[in-house]
Parts: structure tokens; C-alpha cells; sequence
């Protein structure tokens, strides 16, 4: 007979005491205070960044961090956008960041729950080799990279040759790991009572329950393509596959320059480089908390 | 997990050996007669590209069979580990049009360049071109691995505006030795003119010296390269003068010690600027200008002083299969009438001997850059010698210590960069 | 034979295979590099490569520009790991509560994460200039020298600016790890009369220890390859090369100056570091 599972996605709590007002819930005004202060300080660079950028002269003075609504223009983005196609870019970065989404999100949850959850041989070993990729910095992988995958496996100026080194986030498979590992054994232990296969376990019972980290692996896992300069410079010549982050680079080295307001351009560069991610985040960020998880099986 | 470590280890090892071994394709000999279509690479600085794209439209119409595919790469400090890294995988193009002169001993070291020399005829273009100069762009087994293609006299640019509004004559101000030099320095400072009197990179990267201390090495020892026949030179008395200067200059607050994020002369923040004549395009309107040499310790006339080139050459790399007509490239390029287009587009200074009398009307429209044609027969290069970044960076972290940060005395600590330098010139 | 589920071996099969392809090959050739005097050549160039044993390992550890890479590093990592470890929990636990404008304040503590460093270093220049707000701000109480100039000083402040910059990254991990919390621990220990921050102390921190091993361990890993922020905020090495960092070294050495050998023997001694530092941080905080 199949014990009662809850269905998936909502499981309820039993609580034997009356409920009591969670004084953690309750919008305590020093608490807010300090969230304030601590935002406004986190934002006061990005806020100068964008004051900065609609500037018509470079004022570099502490009053300027005022808008000043005599030097506002929005000439230094318009001058990106002469100079870049905006268009072509923000594809080719979407793909990449697409395609290491894609992989990172299919093989690495694979691959953070066996590690985290099953048994098999060379876990052991595994983990150790994914610790040890992790600590090496690309700095010293970087021509031994471009060589395998320039000449041996010849995918220069592919997408595919961008996307190959960063296709699977070894940091987000940690995390996954580590949220699978936070899950309650009970839960394995009766659905394996269930005769459920593992695939099935990981699709329709942990995935579920580890949603927030997902989506949190996932933001991680964009960011860093997105904002990925070095390699896509050195894979790809041809313009038309630059992502945006490469082509404001080489906008700020060496057009900018030349711009009335060098120092505007460069930041308006930066302010249309994070406007996709920001809108991203705002738009997903309220999932990352899910609606009510509670505690495993009950009762 | 060590269990099987070793194991792996040897697995990977064996794959890249024989990763690493490459196809020879077509031979030297064989590729140095080839012709047919090519690609190149050049600068994406704005005027440097339309000059090259000119160049590559007129070339590609009157050689259908043989055309130039071109692209830009930054002229930062990444084109160097592009380079490198194209060498290392085979793929870089036939001709780099924004190669460093001190990267090509690495590069050659690599495997990764083309001597000129095996083209008939090449040795005598150079030399006819580029005149006595050409010798500093030879490669210590007397070949020519780069093609001398432009310089930029480095020189020191003022704000006229600066240097009045502090009591200085605007149009024939102090600076030619290193007491006037120093003394218009503090007249500026004090009088308001700017923040700073000077403020070049105080940052670490080995390139920076080019932009303080050898150009006015350069002068001081009337056109000596900083290792002459494997030995440093610049610990020796006029190297110890040129960088006492610099000292006495950031002690006294008059250069700054912290980057400027931006072009500092440009915006008003320092009144002098030590640069060569692309750097005028930048300029713009933003600042009125005037330039005069830089400063030698003993006042000397300014037709026999010297400074540094800040040249970008031409070079072949080896993965080029069709390299006769990349060498007829270079050659057009090169050409009386490109250089000139060169010199018209961009400001700077084809090495070509006699320029004012090669191009005329230029000069006669532009009378102020003939101070820079007359300077750009006496540049000094960096020497071409092994291990010529790491002696750089050695440079300039002694100079780093000792000059703009004041940690050590600047004698001592050149004396030590010195034997350092000895030894990595004096290897293979 | 293959363990008790080895389907598991078939869920890790496209990860093994997409690391033995792309990381397998140049981690083993940065070993052999290491042992190595090697240089990069062109295809079909014949080089020679002597062996030369511990050669470059030796060079490396006496040379007295690497130790202080590897001391600064020390010092950034001092600064940086409990700080944001700290910082991270308190901040997710408050963004994890009803609080109003929740969305603005998630917001603003993550955008530092989603920025590219190369645009966000100018503003902090400009902050941290001589003569710049905060030393205007901080008036005969601003260092002399000023910050970025300052060899005490630099580091702690790139350390500052890293703080910063990664915080929104594990206060995610951290409101990740919240979510499992049980709610009935909270409720208990309010039945029970415990203060908030009692609560905190008692079920939070105990409650997302995986997590803090998890943030611990990426700081770590983080702060050592360190090379973007310290060589944007202080120019490639710093005052006097008290900022450098030891990836900085490696770039330096392997792609500049054409020794990867020698950069390959930094980046060996480097992991045998931060491993070492992580196993010592993982026994400590997974005890069970």
C-alpha cells in the first residue's frame, strides 16, 4: 500500500502549541534602520555610477554626486549605442549565458545529488577533483584552454567555444550538493520505501523541496558569463560574435577615450552592461524565498 | 583519492604531449613564395582604423585574387596575450599591425614570427625606409623579425593656459633641464595652475617606464637603450639623475601618487604630460598645448635630443601559409603614399627617413608637428633582448619602490634592478 | 561493485566527462609545466624543455615578491571571511523576515554581485581618492597617506571592497539555506522565552551550518585567486607590492613575461594553500 506522501509542493506543519507571534516577523523600526542605512550605502556607488553617466561634463567634485540638472544628457549612451550594436551583443550574450545556464542547471543538479545523495564508487574521489577545479584560478588555465579548444577541438569563434569552459558551474553543483544535503533523510527513506526510481526521487520530490537554491544557483550561474570578459575576447575575432560585456570593453579601452566625457561613457557602459541582470533579479528575486516549506513528513 | 591521482595525472600528461604536438604543414620555403588571401590584424583606435581600412579597400580592389581579410583587436595590454595565445594554438593571422617591439623577442622566442629577411630585398626596404634607426629593431641573431612601422616621439606636453595663469610664459616656459624642469614644476603647483605639475601612471605594469624615466633616460645618455650589449645601463650616473628628479618630484607632491582614473592632462588635473603626438587627438579643444622635448640634465639643443619611440611595427607570424603576399602587404603599407595617409589620418609618425621633405604639405598645414618629425630620427627603442618584459617589470618595480614611493634609495635599488637585468639579458 | 546506487555514476557521467575534457588537461599540464621550463610555442616549433625538477618551486618560495603575495593574500582573507560570514547571516536573516520594501532592500544588497567589477572601481576610486568624499568626510581623521597609497592600508581596503562586492552572493546562499529551517525550532524557542538574538545564536547559526561551511569555503577559494580587484583599485601591485596578489604573480610571470613554468609553480604552491586552509575550515565547522 503506498504510504501518504504529501503531494508535492506543500507540506503542512503540526504544531502541538498554540501558535505564538513570531517576533521575528514583526517589522522591528530599529531593524529597519539599519537595513537602510546599510542599503543606501550599498547603492550610493551604483546611484554615482548612473549620475555619473547622464553627466555632460565630468564633474568629479562631491557636490556633483547631486544631479545637477544643467549637466544631465544621455549623449553618453547614445554614443555607445553608435559605436556597439546593442542588439547583436546582448543576443550573443544571452546565448552564452543561455547555454551555461542550460548546462549547468541539467548536469549539475544530476551531479549535485548523486554527489550529495547517492552512493556510488569514486564520490569520494569525485568531490575531491570538483574541489580542486574550483581552486585553480583561470589565470593559469587560460592558454593550455584556448589551445585545446582553439586547435584540438577547433571551436574558435563559436558559441559553443565560449560557452564549452564555463558549461557546467562547478560553485553552483557545490550548492546543489549542499542544499540536497540539507534535505531531511526521512523523506529519501519513504519514497525508496515507495519503489520509486532515483530519477523520479530527484525529479518529483527533492527538486521541488530545494526550489530557492535553484534559483539562486541560477542567478549565480548568469552572472558570471554575462559579466565574462577574457574568454570570449580571446575566442572570438570576429565582431559579430562579441558578447556585450567584451564589446563595452573594448569600447571603455579604447573609444571612450575620445569621448567628451570619457569617464560618463565608460560608466554609462557599465550602467547598460548590469540593467539586464537588475531587471532579471527584480523580476525573480521573490522566488527565491518559497511559500511555505516548513519541516519534512509529519504524522 | 590519492589512489588514483597519480594515475590520472599520467593520463593527462600523456594526452597533452601528444595534444601538443602540431601538423607542420606547408613548409617555410615553400609558404615565403605563396600567394593568395590573407588576414591581418590591426588597433581599433579610431583614426589608426580608417587609415587601415582604407589601406585594406585600396589593396583588396587592386588584388582580387589576393585579399586581406582584416580585424581589430584592442591595442591594450590584452593584444599581447591574444598574440600569444594565437601563436601557441596556430591560429594568429599573417601580419599583426599593432605589434610591440617588446613582446617580439618572446614572440620569436615562441617560434611565432616570420624573419623578413628570407624575402628578397626585405633587409635593404627596411633599411632604406627607416634609415639608421632600423638597427634597434634587429633581433640579436641579426634578423629582422618586425617591420619598423610607426612611432610617437614621446615629448612633454603643457597647458598653456595652466602655466599663465601661474606667472609662467606660455609660449617658451622653463623645462629644459632638470632644475628649470623641477622649479616650472613647483611654480605651477603653487601658483594654481593645476593639482598636479605632471601625473603619469604611478601603477606597476612594466610598460609604465615608458612613460617617465626612459624617455628621459633616453635624453640624458644622448640615445642609449636601457641594455646596451647585454648590460644594463640605467644604474649608471645619468640613470641615477633622471630618477632623482622623478624622486625629488613625487616627494615634493608635484606628481601624484595615485592613478588617475582618466586622461589627468586632458582634465585639467596635472599641467604637463609626458606622451607622444596620437595623444593630440585626445586632447582635442579640452586643453591648449604646447610641447617641448624633455629635459636633460645640462641644457641641450633640441635638434640632438633624443627620447623614446613608442613604436608599434608590423610583423609576420608563421602560421601565415601565404606569406609573399603578405610581405607585398607590408610593403604597400609601408609605401610612400600609405605613410603618408598614416601620417595625414592619424598624427603619428611613419618610420620613414625625412619626413618633412617627403610630405610637405603636410607640414606646411601642420606646422606644429614638425617638432615631432624632426625628434622622430633620434628615438630610442627598447632593447631587443631576451627576457625583455621580465627586465621591464624588474625596472619598474625597483623604480616603483625606490622613485614614486620613496621605501628605499633610488641608487641602491637600481644598482640591484641592474644585476637582476644583467642576468635575464645574459640568458639564451 | 559500483557502490550501492550506481545509477549515481550515471547522473555524474556528463560532468565527469565535461571536467576530464576541459580542466583534466591544462590542470595536468600546469603540473608538468611546474617541473618544467617551459614556454608556449608555436605549433610544429621544436623546444627544448628541460626537466628541471623542484627548480621552479624553489625560485618561487624564496622569492621575496611571491611571500608577500601570499602575506597579503593572508591578510585580504583575515579580513574578508569572517566579515562576510558574519555580515551574510545577519543580513539574510533580516531579508528573510515580513519586512516592508523587501524586494528594494534584496536589491540593493545584491547589486553590488551583479556588476562587473571593471565598471564599479572607478566610483570606489574616486571615493577613496586623497582627495575624495570619504577622506572629505573624515577630516583630520583621514590617513596619511591616503588609502589606496597607504601600504597598511591598501589591502584591508581591497579586502573592503570585496566585502562588498561578493556580499549579495552569499547572503543568497544564506537565504537558500534559511528556508529549510525548521519553523517550529523558532516557535519552540519563543515559547520558551528566548530573546531574538537568542534565537538567532541558538537555531539560526546551528541550523545553517552546511551553509557556513559552504560560504566559508567559497570566500576562501574566492579571496586566494583574487586578481581582477587589486589590480583595478591599486594598479597592478600596489604601494610597494603590497597589494599584489599571487594570481596577479602568475599573470604576470606565465602570460607576460613568457614563464609559465614559473606561474605554474605559484598556482601549485597557491592550491596546496587554499586546500589546505579548507580542509582546516571544514573540520572545524562540520564537527559531526
Amino acid at each position: 500500500m503506498a504510504t501518504t506522501l504529501p503531494p508535492v509542493g506543500q507540506v503542512t506543519v503540526i504544531s502541538a502549541a498554540p501558535p505564538v507571534p513570531d517576533q521575528r516577523r514583526r517589522g522591528h523600526p530599529l531593524r529597519l534602520v539599519a537595513l537602510t542605512l546599510g542599503a543606501l550605502m550599498f547603492l550610493f556607488p551604483f546611484y554615482y555610477m548612473l549620475i555619473g553617466s547622464l553627466q555632460d561634463e565630468p564633474d568629479t567634485t562631491p557636490a556633483g554626486a547631486l544631479p545637477n540638472p544643467g549637466n544631465l544628457t544621455a549623449a553618453n549612451y547614445s554614443d555607445i549605442d553608435d559605436r556597439i550594436n546593442l542588439g547583436r551583443t546582448i543576443l550573443n550574450s544571452g546565448i552564452f549565458t543561455g547555454g551555461v545556464l542550460l548546462g549547468t542547471v541539467v548536469f549539475g543538479v544530476l551531479a549535485g545529488y548523486a554527489l550529495a545523495r547517492l552512493h556510488f564508487r569514486g564520490r569520494g574521489l569525485l568531490f575531491g577533483f570538483m574541489l580542486l577545479v574550483q581552486v585553480i584560478p583561470f589565470q593559469l588555465m587560460t592558454i593550455p584552454l584556448y589551445v585545446l579548444i582553439v586547435r584540438n577541438y577547433g571551436l574558435a569563434d563559436s558559441y559553443l567555444g565560449m560557452i564549452l569552459p564555463f558549461a557546467i558551474n562547478s560553485t553552483a553543483v557545490f550548492i546543489f550538493r549542499q542544499y540536497f544535503l540539507q534535505l531531511p533523510k526521512e523523506l529519501f527513506e519513504a519514497a525508496h520505501v515507495d519503489g520509486a526510481g532515483e530519477l523520479t526521487i530527484l525529479l518529483r520530490i527533492a527538486l521541488p523541496l530545494v526550489r530557492p537554491a535553484l534559483l539562486t544557483a541560477v542567478l549565480l550561474t548568469f552572472i558570471g558569463p554575462w559579466n565574462e570578459f577574457l574568454w570570449p575576447f580571446l575566442i572570438t575575432k570576429d565582431q559579430d560574435m562579441q558578447p556585450l560585456a567584451v564589446a563595452l570593453a573594448n569600447y571603455i579601452s579604447n573609444v571612450a577615450a575620445r569621448a567628451t566625457n570619457p569617464y560618463g561613457a565608460l560608466l554609462a557602459g557599465a550602467c547598460v552592461l548590469v540593467a539586464p541582470v537588475v531587471v532579471l533579479f527584480v523580476a525573480f528575486q521573490r522566488h527565491f524565498v518559497s511559500t511555505d516549506i516548513g519541516s519534512g513528513v509529519k504524522g | 583519492m590519492k589512489r588514483t591521482v597519480a594515475p590520472l595525472l599520467l593520463a593527462i600528461t600523456l594526452a597533452a604531449s601528444t595534444a601538443a604536438c602540431g601538423d607542420s604543414g606547408t613548409s617555410a620555403a615553400d609558404a615565403a613564395v605563396k600567394r593568395g588571401p590573407i588576414k591581418i590584424w590591426y588597433s581599433n583606435n579610431p583614426e589608426e582604423l580608417a587609415w587601415g581600412q582604407a589601406m585594406v579597400a585600396a589593396w583588396n580592389t587592386a588584388h582580387p585574387d589576393q585579399q586581406v581579410t582584416a580585424e581589430e583587436i584592442p591595442a591594450g595590454k590584452t593584444s599581447e596575450e591574444t598574440i600569444g595565445a594565437a601563436i601557441t594554438a596556430g591560429t594568429a593571422p599573417c601580419l599583426v599591425f599593432n605589434t610591440a617591439p617588446a613582446a617580439v623577442p618572446q614572440f620569436q622566442k615562441q617560434g611565432g614570427l616570420v624573419a623578413l629577411d628570407e624575402f628578397p630585398g626585405a633587409r635593404d626596404y627596411i633599411e632604406q625606409r627607416t634609415g639608421e634607426r632600423a638597427t634597434q629593431y634587429v633581433s640579436p641573431d641579426d634578423k629582422y623579425y618586425q617591420l619598423p612601422w610607426k612611432s610617437n616621439p614621446v615629448v612633454i606636453f603643457y597647458n598653456k593656459k595652466a602655466f599663465a595663469a601661474a606667472g609662467i610664459d606660455p609660449e617658451r616656459p622653463p623645462l629644459a633641464t632638470h632644475a628649470e624642469f623641477l622649479d616650472t614644476a613647483r611654480k605651477v603647483v603653487k601658483g594654481g595652475g593645476a593639482q598636479f605639475a605632471i601625473l603619469p601612471a604611478p601603477s606597476a605594469e612594466f610598460f609604465q617606464s615608458w612613460f617617465d624615466f626612459y624617455p628621459m633616460f633616453a635624453a640624458e645618455t644622448g640615445g642609449r637603450q636601457l641594455v646596451e650589449q647585454g648590460r644594463a645601463q640605467f644604474a649608471g650616473d645619468e640613470g641615477r639623475r633622471v630618477a632623482q628628479l622623478w624622486r625629488t618630484l613625487y616627494d615634493e607632491g608635484l606628481a601624484g601618487r595615485e592613478k588617475y582614473n582618466g586622461d589627468a592632462f586632458a582634465d585639467g588635473k596635472a599641467a604637463m604630460s609626458v606622451v607622444g603626438p596620437w595623444a593630440i587627438s585626445v586632447y582635442g579643444d579640452k586643453v591648449e598645448w604646447g610641447a617641448v622635448p624633455v629635459p636633460t640634465s645640462q641644457r641641450t639643443p633640441a635638434s640632438e635630443i633624443h627620447t623614446f619611440s613608442d613604436a608599434k611595427n608590423v610583423a609576420m607570424y608563421s602560421a601565415c601559409t601565404n606569406r609573399a603576399t603578405a610581405w607585398d602587404l607590408m610593403k604597400f603599407a609601408t609605401s610612400n603614399e600609405q605613410d603618408g595617409a598614416l601620417l595625414a589620418g592619424t598624427g603619428q609618425m611613419p618610420m620613414r627617413t625625412g619626413l618633412p621633405k617627403a610630405y610637405p604639405d603636410y607640414f606646411a598645414s601642420h606646422p606644429n608637428y614638425t617638432g615631432f618629425a624632426d625628434l622622430a630620427e633620434r628615438t630610442v627603442e627598447v632593447p631587443n633582448v631576451p627576457n625583455s618584459i621580465a627586465i621591464w617589470q624588474t625596472v619598474r618595480d625597483a623604480y616603483s619602490s625606490s622613485v614614486i614611493f620613496g621605501k628605499s634609495d633610488p641608487t641602491t635599488a637600481l644598482d640591484e634592478a641592474a644585476s637582476k637585468v644583467d642576468q635575464l639579458a645574459g640568458q639564451r | 561493485m559500483f557502490g550501492r546506487q550506481p545509477v549515481g555514476l550515471a547522473f555524474v557521467s556528463p560532468y565527469v566527462v565535461f571536467l576530464v575534457m576541459i580542466f583534466a588537461y591544462p590542470l595536468g599540464l600546469a603540473v608538468w609545466m611546474s617541473f618544467h621550463d617551459y614556454f608556449f610555442a608555436a605549433p610544429g616549433v621544436a623546444v627544448d624543455r628541460p626537466f628541471v625538477g623542484f627548480d621552479n618551486y624553489t625560485a618561487v618560495l624564496g622569492d621575496p615578491a611571491v611571500r608577500r603575495a601570499f602575506l597579503n593574500i593572508l591578510i585580504f582573507l583575515v579580513i574578508n571571511v569572517p566579515l562576510t560570514v558574519v555580515l551574510s547571516l545577519i543580513l539574510a536573516s533580516a531579508l528573510n523576515a515580513a519586512i516592508p520594501f523587501r524586494t528594494f532592500f534584496r536589491v540593493s544588497f545584491y547589486v553590488p554581485y551583479l556588476t562587473a567589477s571593471v565598471a564599479v572601481v572607478g566610483v570606489w576610486l574616486f571615493l577613496f581618492n586623497s582627495d575624495g568624499l570619504v577622506n572629505k568626510v573624515l577630516g583630520p581623521l583621514a590617513p596619511e597617506p591616503s588609502w589606496l597609497v597607504n601600504t597598511g592600508l591598501a589591502m584591508p581596503v581591497v579586502a573592503i571592497y570585496v566585502t562588498w562586492k561578493q556580499l549579495g552572493f552569499f547572503i543568497l546562499l544564506y537565504l537558500a539555506a534559511l528556508q529549510n529551517v525548521p519553523k517550529e525550532l523558532y516557535e519552540a524557542a519563543a515559547v520558551d522565552g528566548a530573546s531574538r538574538s537568542r534565537a538567532f545564536r541558538s537555531v539560526t547559526v546551528p541550523g545553517v551550518r552546511p551553509a557556513t561551511t559552504l560560504v566559508v569555503l567559497l570566500a576562501t577559494i574566492t579571496g586566494a585567486n583574487l586578481f581582477t580587484e587589486p589590480y583595478l583599485l591599486t594598479g597592478g601591485g600596489g604601494p610597494n607590492g603590497t597589494s599584489t596578489s599571487p594570481v596577479l604573480l602568475m599573470y604576470q610571470r606565465g602570460i607576460e613575461q613568457g614563464e609559465p613554468g614559473v606561474a605554474a609553480a605559484i598556482g601549485m604552491v597557491l592550491v596546496i594553500g587554499v586546500l589546505a586552509v579548507s580542509l582546516v575550515n571544514r573540520r572545524l565547522l562540520e564537527r559531526d
